[in-house]
């Protein structure tokens, strides 16, 4: 079952535009939503969540068209942004209890280990909470009500170390349900990288590479070469980036395959090393090529 | 409609607004006290502070509840539950309305009860009726306002229009002659010109309510 499905969406703003965006998240899959702030991530959330209406396209959410069936596609989404705020006069339990008024599906059980694991006290106000202590308390409040659906747009920004590693844990166990499916949008890959099966990337409006997260990393490859004297850099297919120095070039590939490194000693260059990249390299040099490309 | 849903966004204001609806009913009950001395200053006074109670109540509601949502970053939250914007609409505008009609109820009808039982006075109840309405035209207005742009700045210059052509209304109706004619007399007098005024405003507020709501249908942008 897809839980989401985007298919050529567009929204155009004065100084800003999502264009054709097409994407799907298959339901148990955890998707990472990476991009530069400013990319559209949140565009595209709200979109997905009803909350802005598309220029055209079409948004399939858990089987409902959005945003026409927004109200019954949010009775299985548990959603946290970083711009969400929960009422400050307000104490965490009334909030759990107007939550427990809504959703049926709400487990008092697991939202009170929810409160010991974040180290969170019923009668404190939301005023009164640090800024971790708020993401952490909308989490609760998204997950005890068991979403199908948890999207979560950047959720870990400006939480210290610590708050970090008990929310990005969290999320890991709530991985053990494979039934639940979590799309994730940050600017942070290294949080997104731990936690994600899938990753698309997204760069001023447009979708620029969607995979599973296992094909980016195989796939994306660092080569340090070094050149015969008075020889130029064979070409090989599948290079979409060259750095380094005269003799000594760094390619950058997305289609590695082990016959590229045989394909360069076969031309005479010395192949030094093949590295891996993370997910933050990858997406760097990902967003460069293409804006490079988008130049020329 | 998700009536249920409603609801629950409308008890969940009355909740967080609770002490703002007690501060307004102490302040109106008191004001009701003064009006009850019988003096001429007493009237006056008392009558000032009740009409300054329900305007404030009316600005106070829709820059807390209406604004205060956009303002203080809680809308996601709301947007976020299982609700169209077409039920959120419903729930500010009839949520916000509600808890304004309560203490001004209670209020309008004090007033006619302490006018009613002051023989001097009773020709002042279709005044205070139609300036009654026009309060509540007046919150119509700010709620609207507020519910449309989300906006302080908005918000703001609706109360202070609101409160001019409250004033402004004030004087014009007590000089309308089917009002002025019976105003200060010791019975009771429903002129035709009364009625229209009072048909005019539950017009407006009809209208206004009707205006809110296609204007919400067409926006598409809700965060």
């Amino acid at each position: 079952m897809i839980a989401v499905h985007f298919e050529g969406v567009k929204k155009t703003y004065p100084h800003f535009a999502l264009d054709d965006i097409n994407f799907s998240l298959p339901a148990g899959c955890v998707m990472g939503f990476i991009g530069a702030n400013g990319a559209g991530k949140s565009t595209t959330i709200r979109i997905l969540m009803g909350l802005v209406h598309a220029d055209g396209g079409t948004v399939r959410v858990l089987g409902h068209a959005m945003p026409a069936e927004q109200a019954a596609a949010k009775l299985d989404i548990g959603f946290v942004s970083e711009d969400m705020r929960l009422y400050p006069s307000a104490t965490i339990a009334w909030h759990m209890e107007f939550i427990r008024s809504i959703y049926p599906q709400w487990d008092a059980t697991y939202a009170e280990s929810l409160l010991r694991r974040f180290d969170l006290k019923k009668e404190q106000k939301v005023k009164g909470l640090s800024h971790g202590q708020r993401v952490k308390a909308a989490l609760l409040l998204a997950l005890a009500r068991k979403p199908k659906l948890l999207v979560l747009d950047e959720p870990t920004t400006g939480l210290d170390p610590v708050a970090r590693r008990e929310v990005l844990e969290e999320f890991m166990a709530v991985l053990a349900d494979e039934e639940r499916t979590i799309l994730f949008s940050s600017h942070n890959t290294l949080d997104v990288e731990q936690i994600s099966d899938q990753i698309t990337f997204i760069d001023r409006g447009r979708i620029i590479d969607s995979n599973d997260k296992e094909i980016f990393l195989d796939r994306w490859r660092r080569l340090r070469l070094v050149l015969p004297a008075d020889s130029e850099l064979p070409s090989v297919p599948g290079v979409i980036e060259v750095g380094g120095s005269g003799r000594m070039p760094v390619l950058t590939t997305n289609r590695f395959e082990p016959a590229m490194v045989s394909a360069y000693r076969d031309k005479g260059a010395t192949v030094q090393a093949v590295d891996n990249m993370t997910l933050e390299e990858i997406f760097v040099a990902n967003v460069s090529s293409r804006r490079a490309g988008e130049r020329a | 409609m998700n009536y249920p849903m409603v609801k629950i966004l409308m008890l969940k204001d009355w909740y967080l607004q609770r002490w703002i609806i007690l501060a307004t009913f102490a302040g109106g009950l008191a004001s009701l006290g003064i009006i009850a001395i019988g003096s001429d200053g007493a009237f006056f006074i008392g009558l000032l502070l009740l009409i300054t109670a329900l305007v404030a109540l009316s600005g106070q509601l829709a820059m807390s509840a209406i604004v205060g949502e956009r303002k203080e970053q809680t809308l996601p939250f709301v947007m976020s539950l299982p609700i169209s914007y077409r039920e959120y609409t419903t729930s500010k505008i009839v949520g916000n309305l509600l808890i304004f009609v309560v203490p001004w109820a209670v209020m309008a009808i004090g007033s006619f009860a302490l006018l009613a039982f002051s023989p001097k006075s009773q020709g002042l109840i279709p005044y205070t009726a139609i300036m009654a309405t026009e309060i509540l035209v007046n919150a119509c207005l700010v709620a609207s306002v507020a519910v449309i742009t989300e906006a302080q700045s908005w918000t703001i210059a609706a109360i202070i229009l609101g409160n001019i052509g409250l004033n402004g209304i004030g004087y014009l109706v007590a000089h309308v002659n089917g009002v002025a004619r019976w105003m200060w007399g010791s019975s009771i007098h429903w002129s035709p010109a009364a009625y229209a005024l009072l048909i005019t405003e539950f017009a407006i507020i009809g209208l206004m309510i009707g205006f809110t709501f296609f204007t919400q249908s067409r926006k598409k942008d809700f965060l």
